[in-house]
């Protein structure tokens, strides 16, 4: 079920005002969406340029979050917002919060991929390969909730992040046994780890997203269950 | 307010005897319709007020919010050709109930307009004046309520050193106060306000906020608000209206937060017209 875009306020500046704090997350998302693309390919394509793109544009992504927060401030000042306009500008304070962080990890993944690549190439890389697709999937969906407002995408989306954590246990025994047995490339295997870890910390995001996607559009918050 | 001091002298309209702190349907409105000559402005409206906490109609003008709050102390009867179907209780007792007295039911329901109408006597006199008309002569009792009620309604500080100085000199926030202090003299159980703070600046308008949010331990009040912010401020229940029909009542925090209506939802977030 999606919902559907509410009509516009009787005051039109209020629903421009919220146009633009929605526009704004939407443009900083598909940056972050952008900069882990990057950042991944810089890793499996072994080309630091792609790395150095992601780490030089996440200062716009910054500065992006700081502007989600002054917009957001300024209509709940300005406007008051209730019921879903208020949940809405909540949401998209917090969603913004963690496109930051995922943008971070995408820094984290270009630096540790810059290290990988100072070395041979080995086949233990590969072992990403379907934890980065599963994160990146999850950002995707997270953001298409948000941009849709698609609450029964985002709930689904939640149910992925275990998959990506049981996937980075298993990288992360592998390889510790692959330390055991081949020591001279330890640098490159902790890394994977450390990569691993930023991937899963990614789908930690999008899970953090689409709970706020469900209470922007359904006003449940559905954080927390089941602990 | 003490309850021994709750207790009322002999009336028609017995209100407090087995009065019940907390009542959930202290008010009760039954398939209410209400007529001014043929039009018919309120459509079958049926909902219950607790005892002692705030409650907010909302609603575009129009929507027959007012007309409601004013059938509850039969205000309304001032008016030519106006009739009305079924009921609205008090405590159980039907207010129509023609055993009822309709100027002991008013002395039980105190009412705050949107402009505020001091009388042009001294402040002294406008809060004793509701004691006057019941024939009331006692010095000392007089002093006692000009007291307790300037307090109540947080003037006493403001206003005790020129208790007798024309109520029109006082400044628009401080006759709004000096009426609710008027309305609360005759120990109503229930207030109604019908924007009592539209014509208030931001700072009367909080002085008068906090006092409703204080005197809701001793009254049960209904107030009528065109102020969202108000309404989501200082009610604990609030009901919204919509062309003569109750739209939606409840818990104000669901309200203002998550309506169960749409046509709520519309308007609350300002997307109505």
């Amino acid at each position: 079920m999606h919902q559907e875009p509410a009509r516009p306020h009787t005051l039109t500046t209020f629903t421009s005002a919220l146009n633009q704090l929605r526009g704004d997350l939407l443009t900083m998302s598909s940056l972050a969406q952008r900069n882990l693309r990057n950042s991944l390919r810089g890793l499996m394509e072994r080309d630091d340029a792609w790395c150095n793109d992601v780490i030089a544009e996440d200062e716009e992504i910054d500065m992006l979050e700081m502007q989600i927060d002054r917009e957001g401030i300024e209509v709940m000042s300005r406007f008051q917002p209730v019921a879903s306009d208020l949940r809405e500008v909540v949401a998209s304070i917090k969603i913004g919060a963690n496109v930051e962080r995922v943008a971070d990890q995408a820094v984290n993944i270009a630096r540790r991929a810059r290290k990988i690549n100072e070395h041979p190439e080995i086949p233990e890389i590969h072992l990403l390969d379907e934890p980065a697709r599963l994160a990146l999937s999850m950002l995707d969906d997270a953001v298409r909730a948000f941009a849709e407002r698609n609450a029964p995408l985002a709930v689904e989306l939640k149910a992925r992040d275990k998959e990506l954590d049981r996937m980075n246990r298993e990288l992360a025994d592998k390889m510790v046994n692959r330390m055991q047995d081949d020591s001279a490339n330890l640098p490159i295997y902790l890394n994977l780890i450390l990569i691993s870890r930023c991937l899963e910390r990614i789908g930690d995001h999008a899970a953090n997203m689409a709970e706020d996607v469900v209470f922007a559009v359904m006003a449940e918050d559905i954080r927390h269950l089941g602990k | 307010m003490t309850s021994e001091e709750n207790q009322p002298s002999s009336r028609t309209l017995e209100l407090t005897d087995d009065f019940v702190p907390g009542e959930s349907n202290f008010i009760k409105v039954d398939d209410f319709k209400f007529y001014y000559g043929e039009k018919r402005v309120l459509h079958g409206i049926t909902l219950e007020i607790p005892s002692r906490k705030v409650t907010a109609f909302i609603g575009p003008s129009g929507c027959g919010k007012s007309t409601l709050l004013r059938n509850f102390n039969r205000m309304n009867e001032l008016i030519p050709g106006i009739r009305h179907e079924g009921d609205i209780t008090i405590h159980g007792t039907s207010i129509f109930d023609p055993s009822v007295e309709i100027i002991a039911l008013r002395r039980r329901i105190g009412m705050v307009f949107q402009k505020s109408n001091p009388f042009p006597m001294s402040i002294y006199e406008n809060i004793v004046y509701p004691l006057r008309i019941t024939g009331e002569r006692n010095k000392a009792l007089f002093d006692e309520t000009v007291e307790r009620c300037l307090r109540s309604a947080a003037l006493w500080d403001e206003v005790k050193d020129r208790l007798h100085d024309s109520a029109l000199g006082l400044s628009g926030g401080q006759m709004q106060r000096l009426c609710i202090a008027r309305a609360v003299a005759s120990r109503p159980e229930i207030l109604l306000m019908d924007e009592p703070c539209s014509a208030l600046d931001p700072i009367a308008t909080a002085k008068v906020e906090e006092l409703i949010m204080e005197l809701k331990k001793d009254f049960t009040i209904v107030i009528v608000t065109h102020n969202m912010q108000q309404a989501s401020r200082v009610s604990d229940l609030t009901a919204f209206f919509y062309l003569g029909n109750l739209i939606e009542m409840g818990d104000t925090r669901s309200i203002f937060t998550n309506p169960a209506k749409k046509q709520t939802e519309e308007y609350i977030t300002g997307r109505f017209g």
